[in-house]
């Protein structure tokens, strides 16, 4: 797939270093994004007077071929698997990508991996559930389908819908590079703005908020990389796209107690002027909370997660928690 | 800026060590009570440290021919994780095992490695960390305990003369590693502190064990008067105890005894819920909680490990795990706590609300060991640049 280059007009306005980002597809759509997903396009877009900066924007992804990195090479994909996918989707979160890019790899994958023609457009994953019609979720904790008591092909559509699951996933890596993005924020106005004739960042009160908001990225990051741990491999069907259930909600839940956490913090440090409608931060922090309301939020997860962890026969917690961070 | 750690898995020659320790744990701690495994690493059996040493599982990261496993820190990790979940009594060797024998490894003459390592890995040998004094806590810099230089009849040694606090287990060990001034003032700090390796069974040197809140007397305040040390009692490089403190604490703060001190408590109270007397909506939900804390904070501990494993000393990623950790270590008792005793229902186990009880009362130890919650919030203000 063709890999985008820098603008020679590229205007950085949100491109910070991130040592994290050394993926090449990463780079390269942080270079993209930083050009062409400013904070006035959020709000362009958010704002919905007119069409066009969103479709502005698609224009942009699309030929960048982005939208394909998850479908298999033989299909002019990258046949990135969801891990490998992982960063670009946390950069979908640290740029706000107004447009649902991060389903978009998602819904063209499963429709690869179906045999059917992907959709050329931007597509949320309502797209699968409409192609897939009405089949009932089948919640669980099994990603190891149990081929005496189903056929690997009804476990496989099953799995295929749990678009919930899906959606976890993706906004658990999303908020965890948006809450990335509000620490390096609130660590630059900490070092700037001065008060007491000193930087707020001197301050040991301010000093310890920082280093909180910094554990929670931190656990919230990691809890977003076990959600897109993929599906073990299976034979008759390629899954390595697919999140699985238990791993995409341990990953929704952290990241949204993480991410109240640290827009109330962002808040608390940045004052007034974090408050108002023309400083970026609100856009950040609004979005972090309507991510944590959608697709469950914490509680929701925690019944579903609990559920699963006590329907398990006797045992170790221990064995629980080296199911879901194990594996690569 | 600190930045993001990547997910890491145990390599499979190192996760094949679990099941033979698990199944040895299983045996050897089949008739012990729920309350007494919730001690952790509290717990302390010198003859459970022997055994463990005869399985050739401590001392596991030292090289073969000081007696070690010659393995890396992912089969400690997996050996660590046995033992903290299943609740084995491993404080006996425990600081020996995590820091001495690596310290030693890392500053130590040829003599003092052969002398001292092979002891350790057999669980012979015990030792003991002399930091905190009286009036240098989380200010460590400000040690007063001195080592002074001698030579009688032409034979080098030290004279050492002060006082530690806090010295967990000082009473059972055979040796501490205590950080002393060698040379200068207190006004120098970091300068002029070393390391020397004190021999507790010698003249001058007092051991009173201090009773904590839970009833036990796990640390000890040591006193030192007068007390004759040899030449190689020194550890390491004279003025050099500041950075090899610093490398010390990174050990100290980065394993899994930083997320599982509640496990056994957790353990205990899964089973309860499991039960249709102990069943309830809000238990399943707070189960879930805690477990979504728990599996990214494994994660973050492997990935560290795998810092360590890599030649790197991730010392602020390392504050950042334990200072998380320890968090939930000391909710799980909080939350549980409020879960069974908001019930209608007596019909606890006895000895599920016994393995509370305790857990309770020793959490507060949680974040003051290996340092304060302060110190490290510090530590972490430092990483992302703000000192």
């Amino acid at each position: 797939m063709p890999i985008a280059t820098t603008p020679a007009n590229a205007t950085p306005t949100l491109a910070m270093p991130t040592e994290a980002v050394d993926d090449l597809f990463a780079k390269a759509l942080q270079v993209l994004l930083a050009a062409h997903c400013t904070p006035a396009v959020v709000r362009a877009v958010e704002r919905g007077d007119s069409d066009v900066p969103g479709q502005v924007l698609w224009k942009v992804l699309d030929d960048s071929g982005f939208a394909n990195a998850m479908l298999p090479e033989s299909r002019g994909g990258a046949g990135l698997t969801l891990a490998q996918a992982f960063p670009l989707f946390e950069l979908c979160g640290r740029f706000l990508v107004p447009l649902p890019l991060a389903e978009t790899l998602l819904v063209r994958a499963w429709a690869a991996a179906r045999g059917m023609d992907p959709p050329t457009g931007c597509e949320d994953l309502d797209w699968v559930k409409v192609a897939a019609q009405a089949v009932p979720l089948r919640p669980g904790l099994d990603t190891q389908p149990d081929t005496q008591a189903d056929t690997q092909a009804d476990v496989q559509a099953d799995i295929q819908l749990d678009t919930q699951a899906m959606r976890a996933a993706v906004l658990a890596a999303q908020m965890a590079g948006a809450m990335q993005r509000v620490l390096e924020m609130t660590l630059h106005y900490a070092n700037e703005r001065q008060q007491f004739g000193r930087p707020l960042g001197k301050f040991q009160a301010i000093q310890h908020q920082l280093a909180v908001m910094a554990e929670h990225c931190l656990a919230a990051h990691m809890a977003a990389q076990i959600g897109c741990t993929p599906m073990a491999a299976s034979p008759a069907h390629r899954l390595d796209y697919l999140p699985d259930r238990l791993r995409a909600g341990i990953a929704k839940a952290r990241a949204s107690e993480a991410a109240v956490e640290v827009a109330a913090l962002a808040h608390s440090i940045h004052g007034a002027i974090g408050f108002t409608e023309a400083f970026d931060l609100q856009l950040f922090t609004r979005h972090l909370h309507s991510w944590r309301q959608t697709a469950g939020a914490e509680s929701y997860w925690h019944q579903e997660i609990g559920r699963a962890l006590l329907a398990a026969p006797e045992g170790l917690a221990l064995d629980a928690l080296r199911q879901v961070t194990d594996g690569a | 800026m600190l930045a993001s750690l990547p997910k890491t898995a145990i390599p499979p020659e190192d996760e094949a060590l679990r099941a033979p320790v698990r199944a040895f744990l299983r045996e050897a701690l089949r008739d012990v009570p729920v309350q007494l495994r919730a001690k952790s690493w509290m717990g302390y059996d010198a003859a459970f440290s022997r055994a463990l040493g005869r399985q050739g599982w401590l001392g596991i990261t030292l090289p073969v021919e000081y007696g070690g496993g010659g393995r890396s820190a992912f089969a400690r990790y997996v050996l660590v994780e046995e033992f903290l979940n299943a609740g084995a009594p491993v404080g006996s060797h425990w600081i020996a095992d995590r820091q001495s024998a690596p310290l030693i490894l890392k500053y130590g003459s040829e003599a003092q490695k052969q002398f001292y390592l092979p002891p350790i890995c057999r669980g012979e040998s015990f030792f003991c960390i002399g930091m905190s004094e009286p009036n240098a806590g989380s200010d460590l810099a400000s040690v007063k305990t001195r080592a002074v230089k001698t030579a009688v009849n032409g034979v080098q040694g030290w004279q050492l003369n002060g006082q530690k606090i806090w010295t967990s287990n000082a009473h059972h060990c055979h040796f501490m590693i205590a950080l002393v001034r060698t040379s200068g003032e207190a006004a120098d700090r970091k300068k002029g502190l070393s390391q020397v390796i004190v021999d507790l069974s010698l003249p001058g040197v007092t051991v009173r064990p201090i009773r904590d809140l839970t009833g036990d007397s796990q640390f000890c305040e040591v006193f030192f008067d007068n007390v004759a040390l040899a030449d190689d009692a020194l550890i390491g490089a004279e003025g050099g105890g500041w950075a090899q403190v610093t490398a010390e604490l990174a050990y100290e703060r980065s394993g899994p005894e930083r997320i599982y001190s509640s496990m056994v408590l957790f353990d205990a109270w899964l089973a309860f819920i499991r039960t249709p007397a102990g069943k309830t909506p809000e238990s399943a939900r707070l189960a879930g909680k805690l477990f979504s804390h728990l599996a990214p904070l494994r994660a973050l501990s492997l990935a560290v490990t795998d810092k360590i494993v890599q030649g790197h000393s991730p010392v602020v990623e390392a504050a950042s795990v334990k200072d998380l950790g320890v968090t939930l270590e000391q909710l799980m008792p909080t939350v549980i706590a409020d879960d069974l005793y908001s019930r209608s229902s007596e019909e606890i186990p006895l000895d599920l609300l016994q393995a509370l009880n305790y857990v309770t009362q020793v959490a507060p130890s949680f974040s003051l060991r290996g340092g304060t919650r302060d110190i490290l919030r510090g530590m972490i203000a430092r990483g992302l640049g703000l000192r």
